[in-house]
């Protein structure tokens, strides 16, 4: 049985239908990948099994519990924890309060941190602590970002396009601090758009399309997929990949 | 700051400019999130409590201690809307119907029942605590602009309330209590005294509210200000933490509601109506509702300024309007915010200007 179980999850936003019946299986000792092209539902998957939107039906376990539409709070008490694709913080506050407001809510029931500052040094965010978040490097956000959800001591971690926005050098960076966390027993499920990037950290891509799973598998079999490459190439097959 | 960021482009821009926008930046950093030495903290609330303990002694006369009174338990109250303005991010401009609340809870007590000052405070506190709960339940559904409209809403409909609740309120005319009953040797008729006893529940107060901004529910409640969805993706019950802070922000206003009765030994309506709920709000913005010592500065400016300018009531009205005018165009955090900047320039570079240093991506 899969840490995560999604069975049959829809979401409606009104006549748009973002998620048709979503089922996926995702465990907490690899990454995982998740692409598809803008709207096709992967963002909102991420809300709806995280609480932040109501499912319109379907159900979502979490270590054999039913967390559907229990509460974002909730939900991250139990160790399912998310980032935000627009980089989010405290803004007034400096980065080692952001860091430790959610440590402190992460220490509940025995954190894996056993102090703040082990996160910031994990992320390289350690000589900024003093610095308010606001007033931060987009890059160092994205870190920050990162460091705020770590420190609620995840199981698994949803992250929601995180090298969006960074150059390739940060991007990079930024791979290498996440191809780390599987090995310490942080589970990530990663969305983003840069396809070499989720073929050498993933070890399984899903393939989202018009709020449907289209495709699922080891990233090269995946990408080779026909349905796949129509997908993202449209019906003229001799566009590159975005 | 991002704003130097904008000059570095232009060469050769005005120095002038330059430097009085430099001047500007540094009235108007954000310094609230920086921690300041404890040497310096402990030095000024030792001075501080100098100060207001040796106030009756200065022989300012009579006339300047009933407004020390004043001012402090009006500090009192300000400190809970501190609390779920500064921390939570919650206004209100009903804020005196809430010390409405513990007032005339106590003067009905104290008529009705015969409770004395000490035996009806806690129930007095308790229901303002409540009453600030159940209007705060509202905030869960709407925005914090519509919180402000409802707090304004429930203080119209107090004073409502009050002035046609016949005997048991006494109407228009209010209420009446005798003085605080007296603990062994100290009698509180003595004004003095009295000083000293509402002085006393400010330093409860703002022992709360360090104790309060230092600790891990101080830290809940800024992450609800600032971001709550981030909030809530880290396993904050925003929700409860809201009417919560709303709660306890009510033990403060009923603190104060009660030391003011017991001060004036007679309340009425409309002591606790939209003007005096305006007044709270503004003198919460003045000081700084982030600042330890922001609601106290805040207090003593409003209650303070006309006398020392000899202002009658209509100029004062216009005298606050234009210093919240000027602290919100210069001082957004308030005459706290100056203070600390003008130390965080002094004691060599603000936090923020040390984030800027790194650039920008
Ligand atoms: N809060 C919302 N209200 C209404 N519609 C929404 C909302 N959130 C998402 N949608 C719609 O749901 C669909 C899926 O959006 P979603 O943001 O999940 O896509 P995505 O795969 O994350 O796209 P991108 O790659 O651009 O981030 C889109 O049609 C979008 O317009
Ligand atoms: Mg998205």
């Amino acid at each position: 049985m899969a840490a995560l179980e999604v069975r049959g999850l829809r979401k409606q936003f009104g006549g748009v239908v973002a998620l048709n019946g979503i089922d996926l299986d995702i465990d907490t000792d690899r990454v995982v990948g998740i692409v598809g092209p803008n709207g096709s539902g992967k963002t909102t998957l991420f809300n709806v099994v995280t609480g932040v939107h109501p499912a319109t039906g379907g159900t979502v376990f979490w270590q054999g519990q039913d967390i559907t539409n229990i509460g974002a709070h909730r939900i991250a008490r139990k160790r399912l924890v998310r980032t935000f694709q627009q980089a989010m913080s405290f803004p007034g506050l400096t980065v080692d309060e952001n860091v430790r407001i959610a440590w402190e809510q992460g220490r509940r029931g025995g954190g894996r941190w056993a102090s703040p500052g082990l996160i910031l040094d994990f992320v390289g965010l350690a000589p900024l602590g003093k610095a308010i978040a606001g007033s931060l490097p987009f890059g160092s956000l994205r870190r920050l970002g990162l460091a705020v959800a770590l420190g609620v001591s995840p199981e698994l971690l949803l992250l929601d396009e995180p090298g969006a926005g960074l150059n390739d050098s940060e991007a990079q960076a930024f791979a290498a601090v996440i191809a780390q966390l599987p090995p310490q027993g942080i589970g990530v499920c990663l969305i983003d758009h840069d396809m070499d990037m989720m073929s050498e950290l993933c070890d399984r891509l899903i393939v989202l399309d018009f709020g449907t799973k289209i495709a699922e598998g080891p990233p090269a079999e995946v990408l080779a997929d026909p349905k796949v490459r129509e997908v993202y190439l449209g019906p003229d097959k001799n566009a590159a990949v975005s | 700051m991002p704003m130097t960021d904008n000059s570095a482009g232009k060469i050769g821009a005005a120095p002038e400019g330059a430097r009085a926008r430099d001047r500007l930046a540094l009235l108007t950093a954000d310094n609230a999130a920086v921690p300041l030495p404890a040497s310096v903290q402990a030095i000024t609330a030792i001075l501080l409590a100098a100060l207001l303990i040796a106030l009756p002694w200065l022989g300012l006369g009579y006339r300047f201690l009933s407004i020390a009174i004043t001012t402090l338990y009006t500090a009192i109250g300000l400190y809970g809307l501190g609390l779920q303005f500064g921390q939570a991010g919650i206004m209100s401009v009903g804020h005196a119907a809430l010390m409405g609340v513990g007032a005339y809870a106590s003067a009905i007590l104290s008529v009705q029942l015969d409770l004395g000052f000490w035996t009806s405070l806690p129930f007095a506190m308790a229901l303002s605590a409540i009453v600030g709960g159940v209007i705060g339940l509202p905030t869960l559904r709407v925005g914090g602009q519509h919180y402000i409209i409802i707090t304004f809403c429930f203080c119209a409909l107090f004073v409502i309330v009050l002035t046609n609740g016949g005997t048991f309120t006494g109407s228009a005319t209010g209420l009446d209590v005798g003085s605080v009953t007296p603990l062994p040797g100290i009698n509180f008729d003595k004004l003095s005294n009295n000083y000293y006893l509402v002085l006393a529940a400010l330093f409860l107060a703002l022992a709360a509210t360090h104790l309060i901004g230092i600790s891990r529910y101080g830290r809940t409640l800024r992450a609800i200000r600032e971001n709550e969805q981030l909030a809530r993706s880290v396993g904050i019950n925003v929700d409860l933490h809201k009417l919560g802070v709303l709660m306890v922000s009510g033990l403060f206003a009923g603190l104060a509601g009660v030391l003011q009765l017991y001060y004036l030994r007679h309340i009425s309506p409309t002591l606790f109506g939209a003007f005096p709920s305006l007044y709270l709000a503004l003198m919460v913005m003045l000081g700084g509702a982030r600042y330890l010592y922001g609601p106290l500065i805040g207090a003593v400016i409003v209650n303070f300024l006309p006398e020392v300018l000899n202002l009658d009531p209509v100029d004062s009205r216009i005298a606050y309007g234009v210093c919240l005018l000027l602290v919100i165009l210069l001082l957004p955090g308030g005459v706290g915010a100056g203070i600390k900047n003008i130390y965080c320039a002094i004691a060599g570079g603000s936090v923020t200007q040390g984030g800027g240093a790194n650039g920008r991506a």
